[in-house]
């Protein structure tokens, strides 16, 4: 069990860390918006482009993050790694979301349909599909180790399935817009923005993370001593 | 005892008990008949282009009725309590694993075997390469035995376990099955003109990851 007093205020760190999200959030959006030159053929609509990439890249840091820890809690159980898994997963599965509703609405200007079975797509589509699932199942496993279990075992097995579909979904073929490598980006307000933009998301990310981590550490104390109490309980009685 | 004997004598008390009470090959079987019958419906409406379904009903159908049997595989093992005593035994829970994976896909493999030929003649195909598409159909029977036999252990003490193992294997199985869809229709198409290869290389690159993956985590599980 934890030794640390328990108090209801959040520690400093996480408003040091919620306040830098805010103004970077703040800082992008003023960017993305009255100081970018909005895109020569696709007009506004582009715009939703920066905070598309940085959502993905969000989506990207909790899914990987979530199967790292779900594979070292498998091989050594550990309620941080544990916490650590549950919730990056979970943010995962919500900047998936981000992603597949800002996404279409970019295709549906940029090539003409809301959605196409691009490999991008539809590997986004099916790893948020999964993400979901084992979400569900830890949700209805509740507190149980075995839930714990099975949450890891999957979130382990997601990482080579990922990889599969991604093999799979790519032969299919498709037209995704390759903006980095392609060097899409001429204008340095456009750089601008979408670094600025990625920072945002991934601090959102991040933050997100870290207070769903910390609330699950708190349910996971709260359990310890609720148990404790009730052993003690009934020790007194016997 | 070695490993390879005690997954024998388990895979053989599925098989003794399957014979006797006839309580899920059967089942299957009717099912994925069924399955097949309600895609006719569905998809023959015009007959010349009818047959471009069949490799999507085969795969389809071998999903369900696989899914089937998985939500049974263990069933028994977890009514009568033995699950946990099975995977302590002094030789792991390796054997136990591997007989279900055994049993899964013996079971499979009789239901695929009797509705594919039928599927074929209810949609009027032809199959120019019988080496082939059984080598796509066998690949599939191995990669979902493999990881839906682990998923079916994982939902065992689950509630609503019947909902939740198709949305956990279906994604997992997901370029599993994209891989065999393409690669039956590239077959049963009468020119092979597409390259199959590509298509024959990811469902063998699944089946060898989850062949290792899957046992490995297997072993780590709990079981009460």
């Amino acid at each position: 069990m934890s030794a640390k007093q328990p108090t209801d205020k959040p520690p400093l760190g996480m408003l040091v860390l919620t306040g830098l999200t805010f103004c970077t959030i703040a800082a992008s959006a003023w960017h993305v918006f009255l100081n970018t030159p909005s895109d020569a053929t696709l007009g506004i609509v582009q715009k939703i482009f920066y905070w598309h990439v940085g959502a993905a890249f969000g989506m990207l840091l909790g899914m990987v993050t979530a199967s790292l820890a779900s594979l070292l809690d498998l091989v050594s159980p550990n309620d941080r790694v544990d916490a650590i898994a549950r919730a990056t997963m979970e943010v995962g599965v919500v900047f998936a979301l981000m992603v597949l509703t800002s996404g279409p609405i970019w295709a549906r200007k940029s090539w003409g349909t809301y959605w196409t079975w691009e490999p991008r797509l539809t590997l986004t589509l099916l790893v948020l599909l999964l993400a979901l699932a084992i979400t569900a199942i830890r949700g209805l496993a509740a507190d149980s180790e075995s839930g714990r279990k099975i949450a890891a075992a999957l979130g382990v097995l997601g990482a080579p399935a990922a990889y599969l579909i991604h093999v799979a979904v790519k032969l299919w073929g498709g037209t995704h817009p390759t903006v980095i490598d392609g060097g899409g980006i001429r204008s340095t307000e456009m750089r601008v923005s979408f670094w600025l933009s990625v920072a945002a998301m991934l601090l959102l990310c991040v933050t997100f993370i870290v207070a769903r981590y910390r609330q699950i550490r708190i349910a996971q104390d709260t359990r310890e001593l609720r148990l404790t109490l009730s052993a003690r309980a009934l020790e007194d009685n016997a | 005892m070695t490993h390879l004997h005690l997954t024998w004598l388990l895979f053989r008390k599925d098989l003794l008990i399957e014979a006797r009470s006839r309580e899920i090959v059967g089942f299957m079987l009717l099912f994925s008949v069924l399955c097949v019958v309600i895609f006719a419906f569905a998809f023959l409406t015009d007959a010349d282009r009818a047959r471009l379904f069949l490799p999507g009903v085969l795969w389809v159908t071998l999903l369900f009725s696989g899914t089937v049997g998985l939500l049974r595989l263990f069933a028994r093992e977890d009514e009568s309590g033995t699950l946990g005593i099975c995977a302590r035994s002094r030789a792991g829970a390796l054997p136990l694993y591997w007989s279900k994976v055994a049993v899964q896909i013996a079971f499979s493999g009789i239901v695929t075997a009797c509705v594919t030929p039928l599927a074929v003649v209810f949609f009027d195909a032809e199959v120019p390469d019988v080496g082939l598409s059984f080598a796509a159909l066998a690949l599939g029977i191995l990669g979902q035995s493999f990881v839906g036999t682990l998923c079916s252990a994982l939902l065992v003490t689950v509630r609503l376990r019947e909902v939740l193992l198709p949305l956990v294997l279906y994604p997992l199985l997901s370029p599993l099955f994209i891989g065999g869809v393409k690669m039956t229709s590239i077959v049963l198409s009468r020119t092979i003109a597409e390259d199959y290869t590509a298509w024959l290389g990811l469902m063998v690159a699944f089946d060898v990851i989850f062949m290792v993956a899957s046992p490995a985590v297997f072993t780590r599980l709990r079981y009460e």
